[in-house]
């Protein structure tokens, strides 16, 4: 299945893979639906595929609005068929975030709010302070959507770039 | 006091499975994740267990050797050689709903073997998979893994799976029929494990020593067995689809006990009856 980006946020029914899911196709020729990714996730992030689609039954799923991935990597380490590869944390890909700087306080420069910053799992990598101050979204960012639900001005979206449609 | 039988430890064994698989997922909620995964993979500590049928698909699919799958499967094959299909009868929790739902037959039904259909439904499965699927459909229709799928998701995600309705209408639909028709016509996860005790002539069988049989025109070891198997028939009816209850020889120790577990082949002819030989009784 090739990412799609745009259809983000707008198809409620989508939903991400875990850090260091596999392209879909290979994902699914691999997963075993055996769910110990989901029974070791201590963040209990991911969900196993529930109904009768004999394609997405018991397969893993991410919903970043719900919870989101804190990259402690447990579940690919765990599973067994490595259909979630056990990659560093940089080199997860599960989407992009995006920063509105007309939301955010700290470019409003109404607060002094570094929530994103400090709470993003590769920080410094992912997330820069420009002018040791304002948050910056670089290349980097893995997707997980921390950053999106620490922040209190609501001023991140995390547009996932795996975002599977059922 | 009476020593409990071998249906005791079997009933003990079934049903300590089946709360174990609805324990697991609560415990794993509760962040213990000392034990988890499901009937298709599981790690119990150090030590993976996976469905057979499952790693085969995906070695298959994706050329693709994980350690820890081939020794979880492993151990599934070499119990499953020496012991015979014993996670059907002692383990599978699928089985042991169908068994407390099993109406028995008093008329013994002329039995056809099921094994041909089960394989049919294994070799399309894996070839259904490697052509078209992107997922190991077979999964779907390993019914002991639904079981644990339905507390994974109802205690990790809240949802009461309607695979939950699935569980409990088969086996009422089954014991309508009266034949166990799932087990014996239809669940391919067991045909791997059949195919692999066939291979060990000398493992767990249900061993019958004609000279000790006391039935004459009734056999109670034929009419106790839920597969509808007569073991007093091994002879001349293969064995295969045996899962080593062990049923019949609770049943037979209240007669003359001419029937027993052993290691080896099926007609081990035993002195009394090289003595008298006597051709097994058909009914």
């Amino acid at each position: 299945m090739k990412p799609s980006p745009e259809s983000s946020s707008a198809s409620p029914g989508g939903f991400l893979r875990p850090p260091g899911a596999r392209p879909e196709k290979e994902f699914l020729a691999r997963c075993l639906q055996c769910g110990q990714c989901a029974q070791v996730c201590i963040f209990d992030c991911i969900s196993m595929g529930i109904g009768f689609n004999f394609f997405q039954s018991g397969t893993p799923r991410i919903n970043p609005h719900k919870a989101p991935c804190f990259l402690c990597m447990r579940c690919s380490q765990a599973c067994p068929s490595d259909a979630l590869e056990d990659v560093p944390i940089e080199k997860v890909r599960m989407g992009h975030a995006v920063l509105d700087r007309n939301k955010c306080y700290t470019w409003k420069q109404e607060l002094f709010c570094r929530s994103c910053y400090e709470r993003c799992p590769i920080k410094s990598t992912a997330m820069e302070l420009d002018w040791g101050e304002f948050p910056i979204i670089t290349d980097q960012c893995a997707g997980c959507g921390v950053c999106e639900h620490v922040c209190p001005a609501k001023a991140i979206t995390t547009i996932p770039t795996r975002y599977v449609n059922p | 006091m009476k020593r409990p039988g071998i249906k005791f430890y079997r009933r003990s064994c079934q049903i300590l499975t089946a709360l174990a698989f609805i324990l697991i997922p609560y415990l794993n909620h509760l962040q213990i994740s000392l034990l988890y995964g499901n009937f298709l993979a599981f790690k119990c500590g150090p030590l993976p267990l996976a469905d057979p049928l499952a790693v085969l698909q995906i070695i298959l699919k994706n050329n693709y050797w994980a350690t820890d799958l081939l020794i979880g499967a492993a151990i599934a094959l070499i119990i499953a050689a020496t012991l015979g299909t014993v996670f059907c009868s002692w383990i599978c929790p699928f089985g042991l709903l169908s068994e407390l739902t099993h109406r028995r037959q008093t008329q013994t039904q002329s039995r056809r073997k099921g094994f041909p259909l089960k394989f049919t439904i294994f070799a399309l499965g894996i070839v259904g998979f490697l052509i078209f699927s992107t997922t190991p459909i077979l999964n779907q229709l390993s019914l002991p893994a639904w079981y644990s799928r339905i507390f994974q998701v109802w205690f990790e995600q809240k949802h009461i799976s309607l695979a939950l309705a699935v569980l409990i209408a088969l086996p009422i639909l089954e014991s309508l029929m009266g034949r166990r028709i799932w087990c014996r016509y239809i669940c391919p996860q067991a045909v791997l494990l059949t195919l692999t005790k066939q291979l060990n002539p000398r493992r767990l069988k249900v061993t019958f020593t004609p000279g000790s049989c006391t039935c004459k025109g009734h056999s109670p070891c034929a009419d106790t067995c839920h597969l509808d198997l007569n073991p007093r028939r091994f002879k001349t009816f293969p064995e295969t689809e045996c899962t080593n209850c062990g049923d019949c020889i609770t049943t037979c120790k209240n007669y003359g006990k001419a029937l027993g577990f052993g290691f080896g082949p099926a007609k081990r002819p035993s002195a009394k009856a090289s003595k008298t030989p006597k051709p097994p009784r058909t009914h």
